[in-house]
């Protein structure tokens, strides 16, 4: 009975030992987890629609394969897929900005017989870390350029758009939702820009001008 | 007899050291505040209040712990609050730190347009209020090191450090577009940690001071009815 009763403590002992050695291994994987240097981040958030008062404008809006299923590495540590993220945001802001608009996957498919035909790209993604900028928020810069050619082909401008998001501070975020975070905030901050300044572009202003489409954005 | 033996005095100069540093846990804040009337403003029922959190600035962000805090605190008052989130979702992309009004005349001409008027007469936003601020570290000192070895560990020394948290908040009103008045608070305090083997914290809650003095005085600018 006696020696029963050992052989049960000695079990419940090494069980006890097993348990505490898994823990405080699980507890140095996290920690050395969350100061990995490298991040893979997936945009995976839907963006409100924008509030904006169209204008009578045809457009065709182009997002070449390339475009939607973009993923940014811009540093050797760091990979961003914001494809899916920034064909949702620019749809939801085109939207705002055009009457009539249509979104297409190559420049055959168009059927608009008037109006803009856009196409946007992504000319380069930049991403700061509290390492590099000595503050304690992580930044990314996704810079837009925009393609924009009557439907007949003649170019009318190429803007580029660069937008900016940064996280308020670094407390409590690992560093791909850090980046996430600010590169979701870059993505709104596209979208914003888009709504703000693409009637203010000149070549855009002389284009409604000559065809005499009233002046009116915010 | 009893008398002052070595150990009893260690105690008393323990717990008297103990209690001085507990005591000097406690931030220092004071708040300015500016309105053109000394009358709260009456809300009705159905009028609700926005707190907004300004994120234009380079080097630092309003955090959004912060507004949720302070909302919160005002919320406790019988005050309609509007989740910050969700109204800056609807009014997508105006209240973007890139496009929020930074000043009445912007602010007007929003207003103006009506789209925008309508989401905000829809979610019965009268009052929004814009805070703008941060909580920075300003002064360390001392160190602490921690060491752990096969017989055990510990961490020994003594750090301090300065916090300052400085925060303003603007009342806008939606309806009749002007500025109601505005709050500043200014909230200081030191923390320790005290390394006797296991480390002692002694934390100075400086920002949380900050938001329940922010809350409390904001929540006497309204009074719902």
């Amino acid at each position: 009975m006696l020696s029963k009763n050992m052989s049960y403590k000695k079990t419940y002992k090494e069980s006890c030992k097993n348990i505490s050695k898994i823990s405080l291994a699980l507890i140095v994987l996290v920690i050395l987890g969350g100061c990995s240097s490298s991040a893979s981040v997936q945009v995976d958030r839907t963006f409100p629609k924008v509030l904006g008062e169209p204008k009578s404008v045809t457009a065709s809006i182009v997002f070449l394969e390339d475009f939607s299923t973009f993923v940014a590495q811009p540093n050797e540590n760091t990979v961003i897929d914001i494809g899916t993220a920034q064909v949702e945001v620019l749809q939801n802001a085109f939207a705002g900005l055009f009457n009539d608009v249509e979104f297409v996957t190559s420049r055959d498919q168009i059927t608009n017989t008037k109006g803009l035909v856009i196409t946007p790209s992504v000319r380069e993604v930049q991403v700061s870390t509290p390492s590099d900028n000595y503050l304690n928020v992580f930044e990314v810069w996704i810079k837009y350029n925009l393609e924009i050619q009557s439907v007949d082909g003649d170019p009318i401008d190429s803007w580029f758009m660069p937008a900016y998001g940064k996280t308020p501070d670094t407390f409590m975020y690992s560093k791909p939702k850090a980046i996430e975070e600010a590169a979701v905030i870059a993505l709104r901050d596209a979208g914003a820009k888009l709504m703000l300044d693409f009637y203010r572009i000149p070549a855009i202003y002389g284009w409604m001008m000559e065809r005499q489409i009233l002046e009116g954005s915010q | 007899m009893s008398g002052f033996t070595t150990s009893n005095v260690y105690r008393i100069i323990v717990t008297g050291s103990l209690l001085a540093l507990l005591g000097a846990c406690s931030a220092t804040t004071t708040i300015d505040e500016y309105r053109p009337s000394g009358e709260p403003i009456e809300l009705n029922a159905d009028e609700r209040v926005v707190v907004l959190g300004r994120r234009d600035a380079g080097h630092y962000e309003t955090d959004r712990e912060f507004i949720d805090c302070v909302a919160k605190q005002m919320k406790g008052a019988d005050i309609g609050i509007l989740p910050e989130a969700q109204f800056i979702d609807s009014i997508y992309p105006w209240f973007e730190p890139r496009t929020a009004p930074k000043g009445l005349p912007r602010l007007k001409k929003l207003m103006r347009t009506p789209s925008i008027k309508t989401v905000v007469d829809n979610q019965s936003v009268r009052y929004l209020v814009w805070l703008d601020g941060s909580t920075e570290t300003l002064d360390k000192g001392g160190s602490i090191s921690c060491a752990i070895g096969p017989g055990g560990g510990g961490c020994f020394g003594f750090a301090q450090w300065n916090k300052l948290s400085v925060y303003e908040a603007i009342v806008w009103d939606l309806q009749d577009l002007q500025e109601m008045g505005r709050l500043r608070v200014d909230s200081e305090g030191t923390s320790y940690l005290i390394g006797a083997v296991a480390p002692i914290p002694l934390l100075t809650p400086v920002k949380s001071d900050a938001c329940s003095s922010l809350g409390k005085q904001l929540k006497t600018f309204f009074s719902a009815s």
